[in-house]
Order: C-alpha cells, then structure tokens, then sequence
C-alpha cells in the first residue's frame, strides 16, 4: 500500500491542466524577471506569458468531445468550458500585445504574472460547477485585478483600484450570502443539487436573487455598473482591455451555466425574467450614458455594459441556439472591443494614454490605415455590416424573436439605434476636415505590437461575419 | 460574374488607399474605369443564371444569393451609368479618396439591388450608408456635420427595423432567400400578427429611405451638403431603393399586408406628391429645388407602386430609371454651375446663358425632361402612371397627381430661368463654357433620357418583381 494516496486520479487533474499551465507560467515569468538585464525584461516576459497562454489554449483543444465531470463535480470540462477557455485565453493574449503599458519596465513582470493569475481563475470560473470552485475563481480573478488597476501612478489608478475592491468586494458579499441561502435550501454546494425540487422555495429563490445580483455586478448589467467606468478609465489600458473581456467571459460562463443547467424546470424562466430585464436596462442605459463620453475608455466601458446586455440577451428563453449565438456574439465583441483598444494604444505616447477622444481627431488623414481600422471596428460595434457584429445582432435578434421574447428584440434594436451616435461620434472625429485647431502629428507608437493586435481582430471579424461558425456541443454540464 | 459587379468595385475602392495621395487623375480614371466596366458586365450578364453560396444555415437559411434581371437589371446600368458620369466630370478636393468612396458607394448599392436574399439586402442595405456617412463627414462644406448626422440616423433607423423585420421573417419561414423565388411563398405560413409586424418593419426602412412624406426631412440637407457626383448618385439610385424593396420584396412576399396598407400609402404619396412640389417653388438653393421636386416625383412613384394597375407599376418602373437619369443630370449640371460661380442660390444667379451656351443648353434638355415634356423621359414614365391610376379607378387620386406636374413646370422653368437669363452678374470676371470632358459626363445621361423617352417599352414590360410573377391587383376602388 502506497504511504500517500492522492485524493483525485490523473483525469481529474488532466481536466485542469490547461488553466494549471497558464497560472504556473508566472513563475517562470518572475523568475526570467530576477535573472534577466533590465532592458531586456518586459519582452522576455510578454513571449513567456504568450507561448504560456498558447500552451494552456492547445491543451485546452484536447479535451474536445470528452466531458468529464473532475473533483467530485466541481470542475466540469466540456465543450461549454473549453470554449470560454478559449475566449479567455484569446481576451489575454489579445491584451498582451498591449502590454507595452503596463507598468514601469521594472514591474512589467509581476504586472503580467497578476494578468496570468487573474485569467486562471477566469477558466476556473468557466468549468467551476459547485458553489465554492464558483468563489474560488471569481476570487482568483478578481484579487489579481484589484493590484493591476492601481499600477499606473496615476491618481485616478488608486482610485479605480479602491472602488474595484470596494464594489467588487460588496458583490462578493451578496453572492456569498446567496450562496448560503441556496446551501440552506439544498443542502448541498453542487449546482446540480439545485436541479431538484428545493425543499424551501423562499430560500431558494432569495438565493437565486442574491447570487444574480453577485454576477449582474460583475457582467456590469445596469444598474450594478456604476463602478465600470471609474474602474476602466482608471486602469492602465491592457487591464481595461482585458477585464472588458475576460472578466466578463468568466462571469457569463457561471451565468449561463446557471441560467440552463442548474434550476429546476417549471420555475427556471420565471426566476431568470429579471436577468432578460436587467439586460433590456443595459443595452438602453449603457448606451445613452455613452452617447456623453470623451474619453474613449469610459466609452467603451459604457458600450461593454450595453454589448454585455445583447449578449445576455440571447440567453432569454434558454434555447440551445441562444446560448450559441450569445458565445459568438461574445467572440465577436471580442475582437471588436480589443480591437478599438489596439487601436488606442497605438495612439499612446510614453507617458499618455491616447484615450481622449481629441486624439482621433483628423487621425484618417494622419494615419489612414489606423483610422480605417478603428471605423471597421466602431462598424462592428454598432452592429453595421460586414461584420460579425451585424451578424451576431442577427442571430440574437432572431433567437429572441424565436424564443418569444421579442420586446427584448425591440429594446436591442432601440439601443443599437442609439449606440450608432456613440461609435459614428468617432469615425466623424477621425474624417471631418476641421476639428479643432490644432492638427497633431502622427503619433509614433512604443512598440508596434498593437498593430498585430488590430489585424487579427480586423481579419477575425471580417470573416466571423462573412462566415459566422457558432460552436455547437455547447450545453453547459453540472456533473 | 455577377458577384464581381459587388467585389471589384469594393475592393478597388479599397485598393485606391494605396495609391499615393498625389495620384488625383490616375484614382479618377481608374473609378470611371470601373464604372463603366459595371455597366458593360451588366449588359453582357443580363439574366445569367443567379450565383449563390451558402452563408447560414441556423437559425434559419440564408446565402449569398445574387442575380441579375428584370428592374434590378434597368437599375444596376443606371447606377453603373451615373456613377461613371459623375465620376468622369468632378471638381472635389482629395479626388483619390472621393473615388475610393464612391467605387464602395457603387459596390454595395449594387448588391442592394442584385442580392437574392433578404439578409444579404439587409446587409448591403446598411453597408451603403456608409460611404455616404463619409464622404458628408469629409467632403460637405462647413464645420457642423448636422446633415451627417441626420442621414445616418435617420437611414439607419430604418435599417435597424428591416433587419429586424428579415429576422422575424426568416424565423417564421425558415428562409430567406427569398426574392424572386415567391411564386406562392407570401401566401404561405405568415400570420396575420407577423405579418403586419413584419410588413411595418420593412414599410418604415423603405419610407425613410425614398424618403416619403413625413420622413423626409434628412433629404435636403443631406443633397444639399454632398458634393455634386455624389448627390447624382445618392439621389438618382440609393433614392430608389425604397421604391425597389416595395416592388421586389413587399409586393411578392407580404401581398396582404400590402393591400391592407394601400390607403395610408396612397395618403402619403399624395401629400408628399403636392408638398414636395410645393416647397420646392419657394427655395433659393438650387439643389434643395430639385431635392424636394425628388419628394413630389418619388410621391407619384409610390401610388404608382401601390396601386397594383400592371400599367401603373410599368409606369413605376420607368420613371424609376427616368427619375434617376434627369436628377443625375440637373444635380451635375447645378455643380457644374457651382464649381464656376461658387454659389447656386437662385437670387444670386443671372445671364448664365449669354456666354455658356452648351451648359445652358444641357440644363435645357434635363429640366424639360424633368418637368415632363413629350419626347423625353420623365413624360413616358408620368402617362403612363396617370393612365394606369386612372385606370385602377383611383380617380381623385390622378386629379390630384396632376397638380404637381403642373408645379414641375414652374419650379423647373423658374430654376432655367434665374440661372440662365436675365441681366449678367458683374462681379465675376470670366466664365468659361463646359469643357469637352463635362459634355462627355452628360452625353450618356442625355442619349438615356432621349431613348427611355421615345422607346419605354424595355423598362414598362419587366415585370414589377425582379421574377417573372405578377403583382397581385391591390386595386383602388
């Protein structure tokens, strides 16, 4: 007889493997940070993080087609997992290649292992299928973020930082508290126990409520989304880019899981009607507070709460289908979000970040090919074609109307109406001949490492919206 | 074949970035080029079997589904045709990207009018307004971006409730590629409740894009702001696409809801009919005449649309293209007055034709077959409209279509006259007449106006629907 025995075999592990690369990996990253010259540290530490994330991206792929339900049911892989592993792994190395702001050279490398860290616990949270696999990722998740907001010396950054925390904080406070409620309703921590009939409805319910009001915070669904645009403006440009995505990816993969594997039937849609209200909030809200923005990170987190809200959307009915389209709705503004950061750092100096919307002025006649890919990308995001964005609204337009929920139709299509003053506001910036006195210089970039950023998002919506491939085999598992 | 009439002008479009910004003529002639090579392809692949490839599958299908024929054929050369005029004799700052706009202006109006499928209209719907967004933003004189701004919301508005109208549609009936193949489709599963729906949806897109009474108040700003080529353009062919989405997509596949809607339709046809007219007797602004003679015009288009008469709608179909060839040309002419005494106010104008002969006799000929003389086009598409209105029995309806022609006259006349005659102005030193290169740009136009006018039938018999199906009688009694 063996002295110790391990507790789960090697399948159990093996279903983690790829989020256990990608938070090993910022050892590696710290230790380079230690040995290496100085100059020499930020670019050691960007390809270590990238081939780390690539890495945790393939493995991820082999798990295709093989659900397995790892520690007891509280880690479910499945294609479902492997695909929001994919989106988060995708949002990282995306923000990555912004990374040329993050931090002084000298903080580069922990600033990238927190980023690594924080999107571990973002593929946790996109396989966790009990309560506390649940706490442990957003956790893991958001820890890492709280450090990362208040990198930059700005005054604004400490601010960002502390309202994270604090709010953040709160809405873990009301999830935990949900948490308890459903415990004491079941009796068990699995999600799949609260498929069954709960022997208190009050409880189960209360729970419910507290536990979507937890996750509404962290999707930023109005009118929990108060802290988004301190938190985004505040941050450095990489963490906005990547909490806009990964963050969010997390959070809808414990939603969805939620909304469609782990309530008991009959009362599932009554229980979910104020997740459908609250994303009718968002796309209208969101967008009418974007419309005042001059800064384009605020605008962009004002826009991220309103494309959240197509997005959530799409789960109303709970249709097979709906959950497809919400996944490629999701894909696609990721790269269109990602994109316009690219775009923005590109506009960066050393020391400011070009995120004031005075910085696009006249950009078309200044840098055409930058300016033609940020209008391809305020397209996308407006929904207009050809892009993924015109058929991703499309394909959520329809599954809503298919669903009977067709006044949530309605409502995206009033706010998309709205959001095209909001992204059509820049494209105007960068194309009217005289805005402003002062026509600047072209920005020279830091590092041209954005640029490949913007080509992989301009080319990935192009062809997500000439040929749109909504992954199927996607039902979220809960054991 | 038929898809390149879409991608090479995009792409070209497109490609023009590369070009040195130095190289103005070279983007011209390259986008005249293209243009009239539209045209030729056009002609050679009139009626070619459709070319399709598969796009969706769920939730419902859809495929990139496109062909040529009927009054997308008439109307595909008309754009082909005025975009090349157009781009033949402009005067605009920054040529190369003016021509990269207009190639992609060009391109995605073309799929408009030859997609097959309702969610790659849908698509090429929206796509076209945003080359027009661009060149308000870039190319329209002061600072405020006002009529930008009320173009695209405006139009995009309308956008938004086609598309959701074409995903509704293709919920309920699994498909959408559907135009030219409903023979017997509208007939089928659509419901009372959807269909009305669905009907509003594409109704509202189609009258704001016309645009109709009361939705036309983005119009004369927008011709107003936008450089002479593009207004030829926008207001000769994107204008139209309304009208098309009526005959081509309402008309077959929505034939209840069309006939239910026939009275608030012909209502606003004839209140945009009189008022267009009249508003455009008092403007100063020469293009804001011919902005809100296009109202008046287009009014009379849609009772012709929607009083279900097969004459009538032949008549719709003529005056369709006829609209489209004699705003082309009065659009490019007032530029060309423009770009010679930098202004086209009315009260500033006088005695144009004492030393231009040929651009008075240009704005001659197009005027007259604006307001409707025998002979040129505008008449043949007006008399037969009127016959086939009076025909279907709508009789208050032709008496009161009449009253605007008569308007026509006046305002027309009254726009010939300021400009031409009269006292010359003395506060501009030397005019030079039209050069060899502005009467090769109206040559086309005119030879058009002349043939539609004296030979209408090609464009009267294609059928209303770009398929070989005929319209169900509405019928006004």
């Amino acid at each position: 007889m063996p002295p110790f025995v391990m507790p789960f075999g090697t399948s159990d592990w093996s279903a983690v493997l790829p989020l256990s690369v990608v938070a090993l990996t910022p050892l590696l990253v710290l230790l380079l940070d230690l040995i290496l010259p100085k100059a020499m540290r930020r670019g050691a530490a960007v390809t270590i993080a990238a081939l780390g994330l690539i890495a945790g991206g393939l493995l991820a792929l082999q798990g295709w087609g093989h659900p397995f339900a790892a520690f007891g049911g509280g880690f479910v892989n499945g294609g479902f997992t492997i695909v929001f592993e994919e989106v988060i792994l995708a949002g990282a190395l995306i923000s990555l290649l912004l990374a040329t702001h993050l931090g002084r050279d000298d903080q580069s490398g922990g600033a990238i292992a927190l980023l690594l860290w924080s999107a571990s616990g973002a593929m946790l949270l996109a396989g966790a299928a009990n309560l506390m696999t649940i706490f442990l990722g957003l956790e893991l998740l958001s820890l890492a973020l709280y450090c990362l907001c208040g990198l930059s010396s700005r005054p604004s950054a400490r601010e960002a930082s502390l309202k994270y925390l604090i709010l953040s904080s709160t809405a873990s406070g009301f999830m935990l508290y949900g948490m308890a409620l459903l415990f004491g309703a079941t009796g068990s921590v699995q999600l799949a126990a609260l498929l069954a009939p709960p022997a208190s409805t009050t409880l189960f319910t209360l729970g419910c409520g507290l536990f979507m009001i937890g996750f509404a915070f962290k999707l930023s669904l109005v009118p929990f989304h108060v802290w988004t645009p301190d938190v985004y403006e505040g941050a450095p440009l990489p963490v906005t880019a990547f909490m806009s995505i990964v963050t969010k990816a997390g959070a809808l993969a414990v939603i969805a899981r939620f909304a469609y594997a782990a309530l008991p039937q009959p009362q599932a849609q009554a229980i979910l009607i104020p997740l459908w209200i609250l994303a009718a909030l968002s796309m209208i809200a969101g967008n009418v507070a974007a419309l005042a923005q001059t800064d384009m990170k605020r605008l962009l987190a004002y826009s991220g709460i309103a494309q959240l809200g197509y997005v959530v959307a799409a789960l109303a009915g709970t249709t097979a289908l709906g959950l497809r389209y919400a996944i490629f709705y999701l894909i696609a503004y990721m790269f269109m979000n990602l994109g316009a950061f690219a775009v923005v750092a590109l506009l960066s100096r050393e020391h400011e970040e070009g995120s004031r919307l005075s910085a696009f002025a006249g950009l078309g006649y200044r840098q055409p090919a930058l300016a033609a890919s940020m209008t391809f990308f305020l397209m996308g995001l407006a929904g207009l074609p050809p892009t993924a964005g015109f058929i991703g609204k499309i394909l959520i337009l329809s599954s809503s109307v298919d669903a009977g929920y067709a006044w949530l139709a309605g409502v995206l299509i009033v706010g998309t109406a709205i959001s095209v003053y909001v992204y059509f506001k820049i494209v105007r910036a960068m194309y009217a001949r005289t805005t402003g006195a002062d026509i600047q210089r072209a920005v020279k970039p830091a590092s041209l490492l954005p640029w490949l950023g913007v080509g992989i998002c301009a080319v990935a919506i192009l062809v997500l919206g000439l040929y749109p491939v909504a992954p199927s085999d996607v039902l979220p598992l809960v054991k | 074949m038929i898809a390149a009439l879409i991608l090479v002008p995009i792409l070209a479009g497109l490609a023009l970035y590369l070009l040195p910004r130095s190289a103005d003529a070279l983007a011209k002639w390259i986008g005249v080029l293209i243009a009239f090579g539209a045209f030729a392809i056009a002609i050679v692949y009139n009626g070619a079997p459709d070319e399709s490839l598969r796009w969706l599958q769920r939730p419902f299908t859809a495929n990139f589904h496109v062909g040529l024929g009927g009054l997308s054929y008439w109307i595909v050369l008309l754009l082909s045709l005025t975009t090349g005029c157009a781009l033949l004799a402009m005067r605009v700052p920054r040529q190369r990207d003016f021509v990269a706009s207009m190639l992609v202006l060009l391109g995605t109006m073309t799929g408009v009018f030859i997609a097959r499928d309702l969610l790659l209209f849908a698509l090429f719907w929206d796509f076209m307004l945003i080359p027009v967004f661009l060149i308000l933003v870039a190319w329209a004189p002061g600072k405020s971006a006002g009529s930008a701004w009320r173009y695209l919301i405006y139009n995009l508005t309308g956008g938004l409730a086609l598309l959701l109208a074409t995903a509704a549609y293709g919920v309920v009936e699994g498909s959408t590629d559907v135009i030219g193949l409903a023979a017997g489709h509208g007939a089928t599963a659509i419901g009372a409740v959807w269909g009305i729906w669905i009907f509003a949806g594409y109704a509202f897109a189609f009258l704001v894009k016309t645009p109709a009474w009361p939705f036309h108040t983005w119009m004369p700003d927008t011709y107003a702001d936008l450089p002479a080529p593009a207004v030829a353009v926008v207001s000769a062919v994107q204008s139209k696409a309304g009208l098309y989405g009526f005959l081509a997509i309402a008309a077959p596949l929505l034939p209840d809801q069309m006939r239910e809607a026939t009275t608030p339709l012909f209502m606003i046809g004839l209140i945009g009919l009189v008022y267009g007219g009249l508003i455009a007797l008092v403007q100063d602004d020469a293009k804001r005449v011919v902005a809100y003679s296009s109202l008046s015009h287009l009014g009379l288009i849609l009772l012709a649309v929607f009083s279900g008469n097969p004459i009538a709608i032949g008549g719709a179909a003529v005056y369709i293209i006829a609209h489209g060839l004699f705003s082309a040309g009065l659009f490019l002419t007032i530029g060309q007055v423009e770009s010679r005494e930098d202004t086209r106010l009315i009260s500033r104008l006088g005695g144009l034709g004492a030393r231009n002969p040929k651009l008075a006799g240009a704005l001659t000929i197009v005027a007259l077959a604006a307001l409707g003389l025998p002979g040129l086009c505008g008449f043949a598409g007006e008399i037969l409209i009127l016959t086939g209105l009076y025909q279907a029995g709508a009789i208050v309806a032709t008496v009161i279509a009449l009253v605007p022609i008569v308007l026509a006259a006046a305002y027309m006349l009254r726009l010939f006259q300021s400009f031409m005659h009269g006292p010359e102005l003395a506060d501009i030193p030397e005019r030079k007449d039209m050069r060899p290169l502005e009467i090769l740009a109206l040559a086309p136009l005119v030879i058009a106006m002349v043939l539609l006018g004296v030979y209408p039938e090609p464009v009267a018999n294609v059928s209303p629907s770009v398929s070989t199906i005929s319209l169900p009688s509405a019928g006004i009694r």
